[in-house]
């Protein structure tokens, strides 16, 4: 008999200890927040260059997370109500996408001062430019015996250009590469006619190896010489050059993009993020990220800190000589009805 | 039954309990006891599924227009011929291959068939995601697969083996096999060997005693293992996410697609309550001739 | 029948082959998880415990795998008491409703499982306890119900009901007798079927990558994405330990089969 109220103080004890540790676990302190980027070597890079840095300025813990489309959980936070990120890392079309359906906050700009000074065309009423990066065309070069392909054309052109090929499992960006190879002028893509874009590219479908979803992804394929040539974004490709593989890009034909901040709709620690946003983007965080990876700051102050050499300027995708040889995509576009159709015909085309 | 039985003895406890009064309390007391596991089903399972069922037929009152859709969308079609397609050769493979391993564990000295249920379990215990993650290492272009077939100069140049359907169903064979096993071999254990011996003594051929003896007794075992196999093959997820390179799509992704990138839950819902009516339907099939504890037995 | 002929020699090769199918995959894991490369090559060029000190100096994996715990440990702690209940009804009552009740609760092992995750995350965005612990043990509980009562109705099976009966017309009331005569003699598959509900919480991928977020992201739910999105040794790191933890399972799952009675 004795055995058995032990046995069950022991449950009961239990029991209680585990719905105390439920309970501990539930909210945030004051002067944490949860940030969401896109993972991989570039998450490393801000968290060096900016997050650890504007942890210990604003004395708040950052907690991350990686989510490469964000949007889905953007989603799913808003229309139900419990949000339980802050501070996401996206391409702006998902803040203005996100703010419009009421799943994002709109910013108080009186509170972040250090957008101030940022070009009009870095914001949106709900976000603010944090990056600019650029999906490249990135190859093996030891597969093409120093004639590696070069612009979207070569990339659709499998008799002179053999081997596998891979493109990122997003219409953003691939539409507009199938129009660049299919002889459209850089500067009469947008409209984008849907339709002829869709059909290049059941062309260079079967030819696809792989459809990657995420950045560490596109970088694993390559390194590991799982496809030849493929879109992915800069910083992912110069990462893995510097770790000794085979790989190399041309800004040709790249397209320049950025990600914007933006704060979930009701989210847990919205003082603190909004605080946050405004730190991460002040110009001397700014400038340390180029020095980390090959992306370009969001705010163009950060270029008279002096931190960020010339020569190191005129590697980043946003300068004037290699933003030259790129398209900017238009996330205004991509947030029309017309765009918004595109992209549900994607999962379609993929099906297929 | 067994209830029945222990019915009988409840005298034992005293003279009244036999009255009318006692077995209405004894079920009520059982029927408490049964009520949080039941109220946490019903909660959590079975009010969602009405609503789901009742999302499918919704979009701004009663409509038919989700299942129209499943049925003359070519995506939906797809998806549905994509997922039995895989299903089918899965469940195929699997029995291929956990029939030999069910006979062998079902004939070997018990120190070896201990050692091979032991092998099929392991990989049992070990999460999905991990399994995934070792068949991305072996299939990938310059894998350990692809590298030593080179090697051996069976083929010049690497195979796709992975990020495709062809990776989705070793994968997924992989993960489902034990769920073929375990039933085989329960049904083969119970086979009486003197059945065997006395086929073999009556001068059969030993392929002729298994072809004869030993298969037909061992069907049952069969039949509830490619059930088992076959739905769960119709709602995989995790694997062909992973390993299927974004082209494999099945049902369950479908599902999933339509909830996180559109929340479009009445697609979803149609979709659900399809996959949901096949899955029952094989099921109700089989349960007329394999009891069906017996086929979960071994999940 | 024991003759070594050419057809048994062919089948036993087969049979070792498709044993090495199985098993090979799980093997190819460990030696990952001490490589020095951030990528998949194998075999690794140089060995190192970097994904070992990635994982546990990284806070995100380690409050996933407490998250994992936390939600393991209290499945199995509620999961057992209410399956060990319902199993034992099953085993006393002929009631004709109990028929139907029991397919009831064989359906969370039917319904495929992203229908139950769609079923559970619609509800649980009703009643805002998405992102939340106890969402996901409840979640889990209802899952690991079928593995608790299968494994404890077998128990019960092979558990001669009249001592129960002895004790109670000695005076005991129901509960006491059951808890001092019928649970310890059931004891082995009690614990069998909590056992069965930790892993099973442990292991859950599915419903958790719906109903999980934010701080209250489980272990499977992050390698998940890790694997979709950043396939580095990180997760052979983890693999390595989870492989090694429930092979540790299984084997105390054998040692409570051996301490059985029977």
């Amino acid at each position: 008999m004795m055995k058995d109220t032990n046995c069950l103080k022991y449950l009961f004890g239990s029991s209680v200890m585990v719905i105390g540790a439920l309970g501990a676990g539930q909210t945030l302190a004051d002067g944490e927040i949860t940030f969401v980027s896109q993972g991989g070597a570039y998450q490393d890079a801000q968290t060096v260059a900016i997050l650890d840095p504007v942890a210990e300025a604003l004395g708040i813990t950052i907690r991350q997370e990686s989510a490469p489309d964000a949007w889905p959980m953007i989603r799913t936070q808003g229309t139900t109500g419990q949000a339980v990120w802050d501070v996401v890392d996206t391409p702006p079309f998902n803040c203005i996408k996100g703010g419009e359906q009421d799943l994002i906050e709109p910013l108080d700009f009186s509170r972040i001062p250090n957008a101030e000074g940022m070009p009009e065309e870095y914001k949106t009423p709900y976000s603010v430019a944090y990056e600019f990066y650029s999906s490249v065309l990135a190859y093996n070069p030891e597969a093409f015996d120093g004639n590696p392909p070069q612009s979207w054309a070569d990339f659709w052109n499998v008799e002179d250009f053999p081997g596998n090929r891979s493109l990122r499992n997003y219409p953003v960006g691939t539409l507009e590469a199938a129009l660049l190879a299919d002889g459209v002028a850089p500067d009469d893509i947008y409209p984008i006619d849907v339709d002829r874009a869709y059909e290049k590219l059941e062309e260079i479908k079967p030819y696809i190896t792989t459809w990657w979803t995420s950045g560490g992804q596109s970088a694993q394929l390559l390194n590991d010489e799982e496809v030849d040539m493929l879109m992915m974004w800069n910083g992912r490709v110069s990462s893995i050059m510097n770790e000794g593989a085979n790989a190399d890009f041309t800004y040709n034909q790249g397209f320049l993009q950025s990600t914007h901040l933006c704060i979930i709709k009701d989210a847990p620690n919205l003082d603190t993020a909004v605080e946050f946003v405004n730190a991460a983007i002040a110009p001397e965080y700014q400038a340390n990220l180029p020095l980390h990876i090959d992306y370009g700051p969001g705010n163009p102050a950060a270029f008279d800190r002096g931190t960020i050499s010339e020569e190191r300027a005129g590697e980043l995708p946003s300068s004037p000589e290699n933003a030259a040889k790129q398209v900017l995509i238009s996330y205004e576009w991509w947030t029309s009805d017309d765009g918004v159709e595109a992209e549900r015909r994607w999962l379609e085309f993929m099906q297929r | 039954m067994k209830a029945t039985a222990i019915n009988s003895n409840f005298p034992l406890v005293s003279h009244r309990d036999a009255s009318l009064g006692y077995r209405r309390r004894e079920h009520a007391l059982m029927l408490l006891l049964m009520s949080p596991a039941v109220l946490v089903v019903f909660v959590l399972l079975l009010i969602p599924l009405g609503w789901l069922i009742g999302q499918s037929f919704y979009a701004d009152g009663f409509t038919l227009e989700h299942y129209q859709r499943i049925f003359t969308e070519g995506i939906y079609w797809n998806t549905f011929w994509v997922t039995f397609r895989i299903s089918f050769i899965v469940t195929l493979l699997a029995l291929l291959m956990g029939y030999p391993i069910a006979y062998a564990a079902s004939i070997l000295p018990r120190r070896w068939s201990v050692l091979v249920l032991a092998l099929v379990i392991l990989p049992f215990w070990t999460s999905v995601l991990v399994r995934a993650y070792a068949w991305l290492i072996l299939l990938q272009r310059s894998g350990v697969v692809n590298e030593s077939l080179m090697g051996v100069g069976l083929i010049d140049a690497p195979l796709a083996l992975v990020h495709n359907e062809l990776g989705t169903i070793i994968a997924t064979v992989h993960i489902l096999l034990p769920f073929m096993v375990l039933p085989l071999y329960a049904t083969m254990q119970k086979i009486p060997h003197d059945l065997i011996q006395a086929g073999a003594s009556l001068g059969g051929t030993p392929l002729h005693v298994f072809m004869r003896v030993f298969f037909p007794l061992s069907l049952s075992g069969v039949l509830a293992g490619m059930t088992l196999v076959f739905v769960l093959c119709l709602g995989f997820y995790i694997t062909p996410e992973l390993v299927g390179g974004g082209r494999t799509v099945m049902a369950s992704m479908l599902v999933s697609r339509n909830i996180q990138l559109y929340s479009d839950w009445g697609a979803a819902s149609a979709v659900s309550v399809v996959l949901l009516l096949c899955v029952l339907a094989i099921f109700y099939v089989v349960s007329r001739l394999v009891p069906l504890e017996k086929i979960l037995g071994a999940k | 029948m024991n003759k070594l002929s050419l057809s048994r020699i062919t089948f036993m090769g087969y049979v070792a082959l498709v044993l090495a199918f199985l098993i090979l995959p799980l093997l190819i894991v460990v030696p990952m998880s001490f490589s020095d490369s951030r990528f998949l090559s194998f075999p690794p060029s140089n060995y190192s415990f970097r994904w070992y000190d990635s994982l546990f100096n990284n806070p995100g994996w380690m409050s996933a795998a407490k998250t994992s715990l936390i939600v393991a440990f209290s499945t199995a702690l509620i999961a057992t008491p209410i399956g060990v209940a319902a199993a034992y009804a099953i085993n006393n009552s002929s009631h004709w409703l109990m028929r139907y009740l029991k397919i009831v609760l064989l359906l969370p092992l039917i319904v495929p499982i992203i229908i139950v995750a769609t079923g559970v995350f619609f509800i649980y965005a009703l009643s805002g306890v998405l992102y939340t612990i106890p969402g996901l043990v409840m979640a889990d509980v209802m899952l690991a119900l079928p593995y608790v009562i299968t494994a404890v109705t077998a128990g019960l099976h092979g558990f001669d009901q009249t001592q129960e009966m002895v004790a109670r017309s000695l005076g005991m009331n129901r509960f006491r007798a059951f808890m001092s005569v019928t649970l310890p003699q059931i004891m082995p598959s009690v614990v069998t079927g909590a056992i069965f509900a930790f892993i099973q919480a442990l292991d859950e991928t599915m419903v958790a990558l719906f109903i999980s977020g934010g701080q209250n992201q489980p272990l499977t739910v992050r390698m998940f994405t890790a694997l979709r999105d950043e396939i580095d040794p990180t997760i052979a790191a983890i693999s390595t330990l989870l492989t090694a933890a429930s092979f540790a399972l299984v084997l105390l799952l054998v040692l409570a089969r051996r301490q059985s009675p029977t």
